[in-house]
């Protein structure tokens, strides 16, 4: 009996290894298949990486000046120290300022009263005007802060002393510098994967579809399972490999720090890479030439993408949509990216989202595996 | 001009037996305008923090409240013998306020009270936003417990103009009616060329009378239809769904309209014509189509942002002028001054992909 188990397995592993090798040989062959894995997710990384920054900076500003002061020259001064704001010009009147604001030249206008410094003589406040292009809400509510802080550290100069009787100190930490690319390329790696692995696996998996291969497979003695399998192992260590190459790109390109445990985050990876195997070989299973996967992939990418919380907080999204990113790997990886190698993480933190993630893997390559068998037979 | 309406004739007849492609042109784009311009935000609200209160008195405690009651926070509990660096770390909240031993004392005393503001800067777009609003509600709150010693002599009296509730979806509703529009009428045109390649119809288009003109236009004006069809619903979404309202004259948005489908029909033809083989066509528009028009338009983040090197490819990008008419259209409303620039941008973008498709349409010719 256990003579013959041991046939079985032996056999098992001779019959996969066999088909695996096929499956790495006709990737190898097929150039575009391995140029959309070494090169695409490489050059994807490095253009999100550098063409997404959320950094609110050179806003350009513009200046009425009826005071024309020294006073009112150091709040010009103030406002534009860092680089938040740049004067792009002065203007005679405010109806031409709000002119300029609205033919998009200006994003910012401030008008100093022509009473500026007389009012503050007499111990009367000075009101300073400002207005905002609010189109864009997240740079208007910066740029408000920003110019209030300013007011704010005009008035303690003015006064000589701290004004308020509260102050309140913030510190940034794991990230003190606010460098944003940080959450960008956790972020994308996570859609990287998922895209790409899908895009992959599904191409293969159609191929022998398309051109009737796929009796040839039945006729061979491998099983139903032996099939599925030998097909994702290639695929999987594929990916393995452009998983190390886009990390290598974020460390030393992006300089994203890897303070956690760096095998916490391929698990993590591993698990990305199998969930998206697994979308690739269901969306294969529905359509019926290459075509219809690209189309397929074209409606479900997005989607999966922008609601993810890779390019965007999830907090920020509507509370009946956040729910839903329950069920999105890219949301599980970038929380299990940004928290391993940002915050240097440990296991006892990420573990939900790195069960949410085997969770779905499992689930996505469970479910593709048997509507694939399903149609062998 | 009769060649071309029975070619466009013939394209629309073939789209409308095409269920998928139908879904592509008309339910699609829609639905993708609906989701994405309502979900993708940078503002958050309810952001989780905790507040550590080591002084204990009615004014911490007040000041604590004046968290409470902000809408942008979110008040979590500490729990007993947690520090809340460790709440942090795990993620559970995005900053800390800790309230020194002798907050209450020094106020009476009129000496400054400091706080400790702590925030998770992993994401650094939230990070400014939370020191933002946490020293908003501490200003809020020195007014409250000494408003003579927080009479400043500089105040600002801020109005938001075009967007005064700061309302995202206003802004990245028409950024993604733009993206649909980026995406999915050149797919369907790159499609309907490079089918006839794949299919081998092609060379019956070439034994008959209709010249590469033509028949490019032909193709081209199906290609409008469908896509104005597509515009048109997306403008309703926004008024409906996004409470978007016309803000000044609406013809620069019609005239920039028509003038980006024909643009990216254009662009969709181009590849069709240049690449024969569907899968490796949609591909290709799914390049240069989605991901340029994605990252280089200024749909999420500002343009001025793209370090140089890279930000010149975002000039030959239609998307993003059709972005700033759109935009300017429902939120600004400067009319023809603020956008005259970025319409005949398209234009001249929309020609030099008619006139390379007719190129390329010329060389299949050739090879065939």
């Amino acid at each position: 009996m256990d003579r013959v188990r041991r046939l079985v397995a032996g056999h098992f592993r001779r019959r996969f290894w066999a088909l695996a090798l096929k499956e790495l040989r006709q990737i190898r062959r097929d150039r575009r298949l391995t140029i959309s894995l070494i090169i695409t997710p490489v050059l994807q990384v490095l253009l999100f990486g550098f063409a997404l920054d959320s950094e609110v900076r050179n806003l350009h500003l513009g200046v009425v000046d009826e005071s024309r002061t020294p006073e009112s020259r150091a709040l010009i001064s103030t406002l534009t120290q860092n680089r938040t704001f740049q004067l792009a010009g002065t203007y005679a009147t405010p109806t031409t300022l709000g002119e300029a604001i609205a033919v998009g030249r200006l994003d910012v206008g401030v008008v100093i009263p022509y009473d500026f410094v007389r009012l503050r003589k007499r111990g009367q406040p000075a009101t300073v005007q400002v207005l905002l292009n609010a189109a864009n809400a997240n740079t208007a509510q910066i740029s408000q802060g920003y110019v209030e802080n300013a007011v704010a550290s005009l008035n303690r100069d003015l006064v000589g002393a701290p004004a308020a009787p509260v102050e309140l100190r913030a510190a940034f930490i794991y990230n003190p510098g606010l460098v944003n690319v940080w959450f960008i390329v956790t972020g994308v790696f996570g859609t990287l994967i998922i895209l790409n692995g899908s895009l992959v696996a599904a191409a293969t998996m159609i191929r022998e579809k398309e051109r009737g291969t796929v009796e040839q497979l039945l006729m061979t003695p491998a099983s139903a399972l032996e099939v599925v399998s030998a097909k994702l192992v290639p695929v999987f260590l594929l990916l393995m490999i452009m998983v190390v190459l886009v990390l290598a790109v974020a460390g030393l390109v992006f300089r994203v720090p890897f303070r956690g445990n760096a095998l916490l985050v391929l698990a993590a990876c591993a698990g990305c890479v199998l969930t998206g195997i697994g979308v690739g070989t269901l969306i294969s299973t529905f359509a019926r030439s290459a075509n219809q996967t690209l189309l397929i992939s074209f409606f479900v990418n997005p989607p999966i993408a922008m609601l993810s919380g890779g390019l965007t907080p999830i907090e920020a999204m509507p509370k009946w949509v956040q729910p839903v990113t329950l069920f999105n790997p890219i949301a599980h990886f970038a929380k299990i990216a940004r928290s391993v190698l940002v915050k240097g993480a440990g296991l006892d933190v990420v573990y939900p989202n790195l069960l949410a993630l085997l969770v779905l893997a499992a689930l996505f390559v469970g479910v593709s595996a048997w509507r694939f068998r399903r149609q062998l037979g | 001009m009769r060649r071309i309406l029975a070619q466009v004739r013939k394209e629309l007849t073939q789209i409308r037996r095409d269920p998928l492609a139908l879904a592509l042109t008309l339910v699609l784009p829609v639905a993708l305008v609906a989701l994405m311009g309502t979900s993708v935000s940078l503002t958050v609200t309810d952001i989780p923090i905790v507040i550590q209160d080591l002084d204990q008195t009615p004014l911490s405690r007040q000041y604590a409240d004046a968290f409470r009651n902000s809408l942008m926070f979110h008040v979590v509990t500490l729990p007993a013998a947690t520090a809340p660096e460790a709440m942090l770390a795990a993620g559970r909240v995005r900053a800390a306020v800790v309230i020194p031993e002798h907050f209450a004392r020094e106020i009476r005393r009129g000496r400054p009270a400091e706080a400790q503001l702590l925030v998770d800067a992993t994401d650094g777009n939230t990070a400014r936003l939370t020191r933002g609003g946490a020293g908003q509600v501490t200003q809020f709150f020195a007014r409250q417990v000494a408003p003579e010693r927080t009479r400043a002599p500089v105040q600002t009296a801020t109005r938001l103009w075009f967007n005064p509730g700061r309302e995202s979806r206003k802004f990245y509703g028409p950024g993604f009616m733009v993206l649909g529009l980026a995406i999915f009428p050149p797919v369907l045109a790159a499609l309907a060329i490079s089918r006839e390649a794949e299919q081998q119809t092609i060379l019956q288009v070439y034994v008959s009378s209709i010249s590469a003109h033509e028949f490019l236009l032909g193709k081209i004006l199906a290609g409008m239809v469908t896509g104005l069809i597509q515009c048109l619903l997306s403008v309703v979404l926004l008024v409906t769904l996004f409470g978007l309202r016309l803000a000044g004259d609406p013809t620069p948005l019609i005239v920039g309209s028509v003038l980006f489908v024909f643009c990216v029909v254009a662009f969709g033809s181009l590849v069709g014509a240049a690449i024969p083989n569907q899968a490796a066509a949609v591909q290709a528009v799914a390049l240069g189509g989605y991901l340029l028009s994605f990252l280089l338009s200024g749909l999420i983040f500002p343009i001025e942002n793209i370090p140089d090197a890279l930000r010149w490819v975002s000039s030959f990008v239609q998307a993003r002028y059709y972005i700033v008419v759109v935009r300017d259209a429902f939120l600004q409303g400067g009319g023809w001054p603020a956008v005259w620039w970025a319409v005949l941008a398209i234009g001249a973008i929309g020609l030099a992909f008619y006139a390379l498709a007719w190129r390329a349409m010329r060389r299949m010719q050739v090879k065939a």
